[in-house]
């Protein structure tokens, strides 16, 4: 499900990646909490072993503190970006992804009823039907979900009058977008041409 | 130490309001800053919550006798194990431990959702936000775990409570904790649901794990409550319908009740006000649980004392939290509206409704009669108890009838179950249950209610048993593994069917053991030492008297030669410890030979050690150790249930692997050989006077002493040292000797003393509510659900012919393609 990576926040991106090459806030704070623990350690020499794990164990609270302190204030000044969730018809594709999961299990265990002489089979048959065209109904949506970008450019790309340079993943024969290394289309299972 | 812990709290209150503010604010403007700040903010207030722990024990830790909480429940001789716990040792500091609790719980909640359900969770932050800031609250203007002494530091403290210095209260009231606290983020959950209008199902599938694990920690929690009392106050039951004790259970009766009106929801997207309401009384149980402990408005062992500020701040915020919460459910209604159709009366959607009804019922009940004395003395001025014997009488059939259901439930399909179905389902396990309820009532078991709870537990386990053999055979069918692998697979692959059944099955061994409690054989003895007495099979021989002391107690030990058959079997230990600075709340050290099928249970409470003499209490209870039993397989059940979803990936494995399969085999085998050891049962029966012991389970003991709070004289934890305890007995002996029969020797002790000194209260006056609400609001309660049902039933011809049905050929086969391929 390549889609619910695509739902991942900015936000909680900022603290571990805002510069690479720099030292990040949470390390800041992990090397602040050990240098004041050693600090501490040293200070209270004379006390029991348990004092002093405890007053490290505050000293690292502090640094939990600070950096959810940091988390807090952060948001607030860092520039807000538009939301990056992918949308199909109001509702998200992992959403979408999901209920199809949920309804495929249902249809499962209506099955699985059935073969444990639970349901007689007139009920069976219609539940069944009721089940199954609520799969076929999500999995149309989804189908229709995954094209249209890349049937869009297509199509654009046509009335320029160029041809379609070949997108990273994208299907040469049905257009659907599989993953960058895919060597066969998940749509339509065709062999995908690897790009080098 | 003492002010930065303060501030901290304070600071703790500001961030929490601030998460609360700026979330709601954010998801109202739809700022997505605003509401990230806001989770920054909910993490900090655990944060600063753990370093405010963290200063707390320090101070125990070091002894800094200058803060009154460290003063009252620690000094310096206590092991470094119980100054830690301490912590949460008495009332302030246990709300303190829960805020933190709390926020931790709520943090990891909103962590794991914040992407998935991310139109919920900013008001998921509010409301549990405004929960930590009313008990922050508390902290700051009431209950300050960090007050100091302002003059003249105490040079030691008081000493943790002796009865609290023991294993299990060490872990049982974090457990309890974790369940109560973990049980406010389905609330959040519900109630953002509610205020946002996303009503679907999403923020159920949210909530189900962690009410899950919620109700694990509950239930174990309330097991490690059971195991405590029988092994710490020597009476030799672990329940005993104590006020706080019911207060635990009171959310687990709603939580159950949820956690299976859920699937109905999730199956047929049914009962959905209901569900709703069913979280937020569950959340409102375990405030009124806290309540009714911390407040003292019951009489308990728990209670910390009466307090009328906190009595009147709880109640503000329970009140007013109801009102909002089902403010928000009636403002939903319309949302909340669902398809409610129920085919048939004999469906798994009834069952469910039965079982909620049951839960329900079960839940009022022990409210109402937890309540009840309170209730009486505020309107009639007249003290009056109700405790085990009352619960008993009504508990058992409520109980039974539960068990019952739990057989039936899964046996029914979802829908329609058919006069065929039913006869192929029912048979066996119908089977199982004569079988097993003829044997016992043929071993001279009674039928009432002993024979009748091992005939359902029976009927149960054969539902169960038929269940596992019946999915394996058709998974070994369709998968073509051998037995145990189709087994495992099936569990894995229904993870919260099965180990629901499993669940179910530490349900009927805790059933099991409580049966065992009818049945067990007690007797009070004064022995010297060589003397011998028998009891049950066992022949009880006291040797000699030992006293010791380890420098924070003294200890009395009695030590006992246990026989049978003429052969020594073990020897016993109880003992009495006489801690220092409690000198007068000795603690009772039970001795117990455990086995499957019974426990020896041997309690001194008086002794003379110049005459090396000892009094002993000696109680054969058959079956107890099944209720621990029970819960380990519960919580095993639970833990299934909750494993993510590529758990047991192993065994889905379609081809039969040689080395896999002996693996699982044997898996399988090290689960199933110890529980099928032996089960036998115990032998004959000692009757003492039966007047006598009739009337010491009907008479509350008056000693009044700490820790004998609305117990009967043999329950009483204090006795036979306890004055008020041989004072009663004796007075009961020479009135049976006079020649009066129970009921003249009960009217005279209500002339004497007063209503409460009945353990059952009398039927009459206003007693009467007592007896006939109940019964009023159980009837109720299920006319309710039948005219719910009849109003969502329709016709048989209605149902066939569903909506759009036809899919196209291609897409039929993709169906089954991703059928086969989700195995």
């Amino acid at each position: 499900m390549s889609s619910e990576t695509s739902t991942e926040s900015q936000f909680s991106g900022d603290l571990q990646s805002s510069g690479s090459e720099s030292l990040r806030p949470w390390q800041l704070f992990t090397l602040a909490g050990l240098i004041g623990a050693t600090i501490t350690v040293f200070l209270s020499r004379g006390q029991s072993p348990a004092a002093v794990v405890l007053l490290s164990l505050t000293v690292f609270a502090a640094a939990a503190v600070g950096i959810a302190a940091l988390r807090t204030v952060m948001p607030l000044t860092s520039k807000a970006t538009p939301d990056t969730t992918q949308v199909l018809g109001g509702r998200t594709r992992a959403v979408l992804e999901r209920d199809k999961g949920l309804v495929l299990r249902s249809i499962k265990e209506l099955e699985f009823d059935r073969a444990m002489g639970k349901v007689s089979d007139k009920d069976f048959a219609e539940m069944s039907a009721r089940l199954r065209g609520r799969a076929a109904r999500l999995i149309r949506q989804l189908d229709a979900g995954a094209g249209y970008r890349e049937q869009i450019e297509r199509e654009i790309e046509k009335r320029l009058g160029k041809t379609p340079a070949p997108v990273a993943g994208l299907c040469p024969s049905c257009a659907t977008k599989n993953d960058a290394d895919a060597r066969f289309c998940k749509g339509c299972g065709k062999a995908m041409e690897r790009q080098s | 130490m003492a002010s930065l812990g303060y501030y901290l709290l304070l600071a703790a209150f500001v961030v929490a309001a601030y998460a609360a503010a700026i979330s709601v604010g954010g998801a109202r403007r739809r700022s997505r800053a605003l509401t990230e700040s806001g989770i920054g903010a909910f993490y900090l207030v655990t944060a600063i919550m753990a370093a405010a722990s963290a200063v707390i024990v320090y101070a125990f830790v070091t002894g800094d006798y200058s803060i009154k909480y460290v003063q009252r429940y620690s000094d310096s001789t206590q092991p470094l194990f119980y100054k830690l716990t301490s912590y949460w040792g008495g009332l302030d500091g246990s709300i303190m431990f829960w805020v933190s609790l709390l926020s931790a719980f709520g943090a990891t909640a909103v962590y794991i959702n914040r992407e998935r359900h991310r139109e919920l969770i900013p008001y998921v932050v509010a409301v549990i936000s405004v929960v930590e800031m009313f008990f922050l609250f508390l902290m700051i203007v009431h209950n300050n775990p960090f007050s100091t002494y302002l003059t003249q530091n105490p040079s030691d403290g008081a000493g943790l409570n002796p009865l609290l210095q023991n294993f299990y209260m060490v872990i049982h009231p974090p457990t309890m904790y974790l369940g109560f606290v973990g049980l406010t983020i389905p609330y959040a959950f519900g109630m953002a649901a509610l205020i946002t209008g996303y009503l679907d199902d999403s923020w159920l599938r949210a909530v189900r794990r962690w009410t899950m694990i919620s109700w694990l920690f509950l239930s174990i929690g309330l097991g490690l409550g059971m195991i405590w009392a029988y092994e710490e106050l020597g009476w030799g039951g672990y329940w005993m319908w104590d006020p706080v004790e019911n207060a635990g259970l009171l959310p687990w009766f709603t939580a159950t009740a949820f956690l299976h009106s859920v699937m109905v929801q999730e199956r047929r997207g049914m009962l959905r006000v209901w569900n709703v309401s069913l979280v937020i009384t569950t959340f409102f149980l375990t405030l009124f649980g806290t309540f009714m402990t911390r407040s003292g408005i019951v009489q308990s062992v728990h209670s910390f004392g009466q307090d009328p500020v906190l009595t009147q701040l709880f109640t503000s915020f329970m009140v007013g939290m109801l009102v909002i919460s089902f403010g928000f459910v009636i403002y939903r209604l319309p949302l909340l509206q669902a398809r409610n159709e129920l085919d048939s009366w004999l469906s798994r959607e009834a069952a469910f409704m039965y079982n909620n009804w049951i839960l329900l019922f079960s839940a009022f009940f022990v409210l109402f009669a937890t309540m009840f004395p309170t209730l009486s003395e505020a309107i009639t001025k007249q003290r009056i108890t109700v405790a085990a014997p009352f619960f008993n009488q009504w508990m058992i059939p409520i109980g039974l009838t539960m068990l019952l259901l739990t057989g039936i439930g899964p046996l029914l399909a979802w829908r329609r179950s058919t006069v065929e179905n039913l006869r192929t389902q029912f048979l066996i396990p119908t089977l199982c249950g004569l079988v097993l309820g003829g044997i016992v009532v043929a071993l001279g078991i009674p039928f009432w209610s002993a024979g009748l709870c091992f005939a359902f537990s029976g009927f149960v386990l054969g539902t169960i048993s038929q269940e596992f053999w019946r999915g394996a055979r058709v998974r070994q069918q369709t998968s073509g593994t051998d037995m145990f692998t189709a087994l495992i697979g099936l569990v894995g692959r229904n993870k919260r069917r099965y180990g629901g059944y499993l669940v179910h099955v530490g349900i009927v061994l805790m059933f099991l053991g409580f049966a065992g409690e009818g049945l067990k054989e007690h007797e009070t003895l004064s022995m010297n030492p060589g003397q011998q007495v028998k009891v049950g099979d066992y022949t009880i021989q006291h040797d000699r008297i030992r006293v010791t002391d380890d420098g924070r107690k003294q200890m009395v030990t009695a030590e006992i030669t246990v026989l049978k058959d003429g052969a020594e079997l073990t020897k016993m230990y109880p003992a009495r410890w006489f801690f220092r600075k409690h000198e007068d709340q000795p603690t009772t050290e039970v001795a117990i030979r455990r086995t499957l099928a019974e426990d020896l249970y041997v309690v001194m409470p008086q002794f003379d050690a110049g005459q090396q003499s000892a009094n002993l209490e000696i109680t054969v209870t058959p079956l107890v150790n099944w209720v621990w039993l029970g819960f380990g397989v519960l919580a095993l059940g639970t833990l299934i249930a909750v494993l993510p979803e590529t758990a047991f990936a192993f065994a889905s494995a379609r081809v039969p692997e040689a080395v896999k399969a002996a693996t699982a085999s044997m898996i399988l085998l090290a689960i199933v050989t110890p529980a099928a050891v032996q089960a036998q049962d115990g032998g004959g029966r000692v009757v003492k006077s039966q007047a006598q012991r009739s009337l010491e389970d009907r008479v509350i003991c008056q000693c009044g002493g700490s820790g004998c709070v609305r117990a009967t004289l043999t329950n009483c934890n204090m006795r036979p040292v306890c004055h008020g305890h041989t004072a009663l007995t004796a007075e009961i002996k020479s009135l049976l000797d006079e020649g009066k029969d129970v009921d003249q020797v009960l009217a005279s002790f209500v002339a004497k003393y007063g209503q409460a000194i009945l353990a059952v209260p009398e039927n009459k006056g206003f007693n009467m509510l007592a007896w006939g609400l109940p019964y009023v609001l159980g009837a109720l309660g299920l006319v309710t659900i039948l005219l719910t049902a009849r109003r969502w039933s329709r016709p048989a011809a209605a149902v066939a012919g569903g909506g759009d049905t036809q899919i196209d050929p291609s897409l039929d086969a993709r169906l089954d393609d991703e059928l086969r391929n989700l195995d």
